[in-house]
């Protein structure tokens, strides 16, 4: 099942948006949560028993916080004095309960997508000591989305807790904000404050967003079907046999592989976005212009936004500004100095941020290393920064100069190529192996030679037909960049101008697009993860 | 406020804060400066900043900085 | 209203690019004389008339196990695979009677299986992409514009497939006794019977040869279904062939592309050879390889190495 399926998006969400606007004001939310959960039980049948777990657990986890810090509050109105005591006793109560809920809900991830790995390894520990005992290793399908969601209901109760929002007393409404169902495969990861209340409202399906929401999928629709689609075979033929090609067909795969999933995400928020849109929901962009960043710590800020976030929020800044930590920054900065100094108790929040990072995207070593590669870039960039931009006021070199940013540009989409290079080999030997004969053994003559391109399923029209569409994307971006609300724009255009430009799409993707035989469309990359 | 000002252009020189409103969004000040910021204010005013107010629009310029700091020291 | 109206006419329009688009994609009938391209509803009908003299009805287990290219390369018969995805033996029906008019052929060869496929549990997804192909015949052969593209010319058009759909993947299953033997009779659904009925009476009103016949499958196929077409087959005087009991030396370990339920081209391999072996012992098809008017089937031929090599 994926989001682009012609049945799922032109024949039941029409179905359902016309039942939704027919219902009373009160009922849509309801019909909103039956889509969801039967979606979710089409996808993973009785597994939908954690999702309701998750939801209660963190319903009566956010309610309790929220009693504990009533009380307190009255208790401090009626002795001020103790102000500090009560404070304390509380936090500490408040600390246990928000414990239990961490931990209900993060042992249903790692049973579902740890258990497995952490056995594995321990078996092969235990092999090394010639000791006679393994444990089994099972085989489960993990409940659909239980990576996102579960950052979603940790997100809610740490919200409460920290009272940035206050607990919701109607369970429904949390339900519908863990479970709506686009967001339930490839996220993005919603806070509580930017979903839940919009999808609770009821708003009508208006005809302006029916025309925007639509408009916005078949944007997706062009990017996963032209384009990720067309390069599924290649990258998987490239990756499984790499040993067979030369250097310069594994560059091809390499980036033909980052393409693919920039592609396939994205188109795939495109959808989300425009689904939400429909019920007036505004869900928060998970890209902007990923390549445009100017270094990898950036990219990050620009690609998988909500995940990020995430991690800033909830791991990153608690970890580096706790108290500990704070003591270490200020005695650091005095020996190394205020550039150097927040670096240490910087460090290892990042440290911490992404190994969990790497892990999220699946246990295995690949990821590990790949949140150890992101790691080290950004380490490294942070530390080298002031040389670098000494070193260029002593050449004289404009770092806001277009010369300049496009070098930036090109530099760090060299690091993104290899981060997704280890991110999508089977081992990391083989990411290595990899990279090796991209260097040793490139061959550009002798792959032309020997049309070694055109074995992997496409032809010349087809790298001709991702080129050109690569190209329209990629104006699309520059004019994002730049701030134009290209939608808004189109919509001011006359009306020949506009269905031209809805009609060229559509037909674009019917004719050009890289489906039925022949051709094997990728899965929901993300939602393995 | 001067004093705020004085600290900001200690930690990044090349940008004028008295006029600079997107500090967050515009990738002046990224996560590690911050972390200075953070022990450099808590130091100089007397003040803790809790991680719940380290949000964009808190950070986003001289003003918003201060104004986080005045409501943290009422508390 | 308004919005109404826009929309509607908006939908109107649209249709009309698809159905140019389409008309543009499909080229007109002086090609089909000359060449063979895929139809959309009917690929037969791409093939010359009266050109093709063994048909082979059925669902997947017929285009994963019979390659009509591979019986050409050695026999020189000429044969197709008219299939559908999970066919039901209504459609199985509709498409032999088109068959039978356009292409009069010798001996029809139908996939048992078809026959005890209930109709109503017939997949959604297969429903909706039946469907969807009726409504929108171009989503099938949407990659034609890149016959246009680089010269046009008439051999771009031919079909090397001839309805088998080539696929190399290797997903392997263990050589373990499937077809242990039983007394029971697998149920023929109710609303199938008349069709069988039907498809039997077509054939013999057009003098056609009917065979029934079972392509190797761990997972579609048992001995009660075995059983209930041996019975329908000695009802009606028709020859039945089970491949899934005659030792083809399919290695179930490389020969399939999905642990057992489809063969893969390795598989296909075997099967047609055994096909085309049957089809000269019924001496009522004629070897074409050295007939000039045959001449497109060479072209396809070359093709069809020239993509079992690339993959």
């Amino acid at each position: 099942m994926s989001y682009f399926d012609p049945g799922f998006i032109f024949l039941a969400v029409p179905i359902l948006l016309l039942i939704y606007n027919l219902v009373p004001k009160k009922i849509r939310p309801i019909i909103l949560l039956v889509f969801s959960f039967g979606l979710f039980i089409f996808i993973s049948k009785w597994l939908v028993v954690f999702l309701i777990l998750s939801i209660l657990t963190i319903y009566f986890v956010a309610n309790y916080l929220d009693k504990l810090n009533k009380k307190r509050n009255e208790l401090i109105n009626e002795e001020p004095d103790n102000k500090k005591a009560i404070k304390e006793k509380y936090k500490k109560y408040k600390k246990r309960i928000l414990i239990l809920g961490i931990i209900i809900n993060v042992s249903f991830l790692f049973f579902f997508k740890y258990l497995n790995f952490f056995a594995t390894n321990t078996n092969l520990l235990l092999d090394l000591f010639n000791i006679d005992f393994n444990f089994k290793i099972m085989n489960f399908l993990a409940p659909i989305g239980i990576s996102f969601y579960t950052l979603e209901a940790l997100s809610y109760i740490l919200d409460v807790y920290y009272e940035k929002i206050e607990a919701d007393k109607n369970i429904l409404r949390v339900a519908l904000y863990l479970s709506f169902f686009p967001q339930i495969m490839e996220g993005p990861i919603a806070r509580y404050s930017d979903t839940a209340k919009d999808l609770y409202a009821g708003y009508k399906v208006t005809y302006n967003n029916f025309c925007f929401g639509y408009q916005r999928i078949l944007y997706g629709f062009v990017k996963k079907i032209i384009i990720a689609d067309r390069l599924n075979f290649l990258v998987n033929t490239v990756f499984d046999n790499y040993h067979t090609y030369s250097g310069a067909t594994i560059l091809v795969g390499v980036i033909g592989y980052t393409v693919m999933l920039y592609m396939e995400f994205s188109g795939t928020m495109d959808i989300v976005i425009g689904i939400g849109g429909f019920f007036g929901v505004k869900i928060k962009e998970n890209f902007r212009q990923p390549f445009f960043a100017k270094n990898i710590s950036e990219f990050w800020t620009r690609w998988h936004i909500s995940l990020g976030q995430w991690f800033k929020d909830y791991i990153f800044y608690p970890v580096s500004l706790s108290k500990r930590m704070k003591k270490l920054t200020l005695k650091a900065r005095k020996v190394l100095g205020n550039r150097f100094g927040p670096l240490i108790s910087g460090a290892i929040a990042l440290l911490a941020v992404w190994s969990l990072n790497g892990l999220w995207h699946g246990a295995g070593y690949t990821f590990l290393f790949y949140g150890m590669y992101q790691f080290t870039l950004i380490l490294l960039g942070n530390i080298f920064e002031p040389t670098i931009n000494n070193t260029c006021k002593k050449l004289h070199i404009n770092r806001q100069n277009i010369v300049y940013r496009v070098f930036q540009s090109v530099k760090m989409t060299c690091f993104v190529f290899i981060g997704e290079l280890f991110f999508r080999a089977p081992t990391v030997k083989v990411g290595f192996g990899m990279l090796k004969r991209i260097f040793t053994s490139f061959n550009l003559h002798n792959t032309l030679k020997s049309n070694q391109l055109f074995t992997l399923g496409l032809d010349i029209k087809d790298y001709f037909i991702i080129i050109v569409t690569l190209v329209v994307i990629f104006i699309i971006v520059i004019l994002k960049e730049k701030n134009h609300n290209i939608r808004t724009e189109i919509s001011k255009k006359n009306i020949v101008i506009r269905w031209m430009i809805y009609y060229i799409l559509i037909l674009s993707i019917i004719i050009f697009g890289a489906y039925g035989p022949g051709y094997i469309p990728v899965d929901p990359i993300y939602a393995d993860f | 406020m001067e004093k705020l000002i004085e600290i900001l252009e200690e930690l990044q020189p090349d940008v004028d804060f008295n006029t600079v409103e997107n500090l967050i969004d515009g990738r002046y000040l990224d996560s590690l400066t911050i972390l200075s910021l953070v022990a450099e204010i808590e130091e100089e005013f007397d003040v803790e900043i809790p991680t719940v107010e380290i949000i964009p629009s808190n950070f986003n310029s001289a003003k918003s900085i201060w104004a986080l700091i005045e409501k943290l020291k009422e508390q | 209203m308004r919005n109404v109206v826009k929309a509607l006419l908006f939908t109107v329009i649209l249709f009309i690019l698809i159905i140019i688009s389409e008309v543009v994609l499909i080229p007109g009938l002086d090609i089909r004389k000359n060449g063979i391209f895929k139809q959309a509803n009917y690929e037969l009908l791409g093939e010359k008339k009266n050109t093709i003299d063994v048909i082979f009805l059925g669902d997947s287990l017929v285009y994963s196990s019979i390659s009509p290219m591979e019986i050409w390369n050695n026999y020189g018969y000429t044969t197709f695979d008219c299939t559908e995805a999970a066919q039901v033996i209504g459609d199985a029906y509709s498409y032999l009677k088109v068959a039978i008019e356009n292409q009069h052929p010798k001996i029809i060869m139908m996939e048992a299986n078809v026959m005890f496929r209930n109709p109503r549990k017939r997949k959604f997804k297969d429903k909706i992409a039946y469907i969807l192909k009726q409504l929108v015949p171009i989503a099938k052969y949407h990659d034609n514009w890149k016959k246009y593209i680089g010269g046009f010319s008439k051999n771009n058009w031919i079909n090397p497939d001839k309805g088998y759909k080539y696929i190399t993947d290797i997903k392997s299953s263990k050589n373990k006794n499937y077809m242990s033997f039983s007394n029971e009779y697998e149920i023929i659904p109710e609303q199938n019977i008349p069709y069988i009925k039907k498809i039997i009476d077509l054939c013999k009103e057009n003098n056609v040869k009917l065979v029934l016949v079972s392509m190797p499958s761990q997972k579609s196929w048992r001995y009660t279904k075995h059983n209930t077409t041996l019975k329908v087959a000695l009802e009606n005087k028709l020859e039945f062939i089970d491949l899934n009991l005659i030792n083809l030396n399919i290695d179930w370990k490389t020969d399939t592309k999905d642990n057992g339920s489809h063969l893969n081209y390795l598989g296909a391999k075997k099967v047609s050879n055994y096909i085309g072996k049957y089809l000269k012992n019924t001496n009522l098809v004629i070897d074409h390889r050295n007939d000039i008017r045959y001449e497109s089937w060479y072209k396809a031929l070359e093709k069809y190495r020239k993509a079992s090599f690339n993959k």
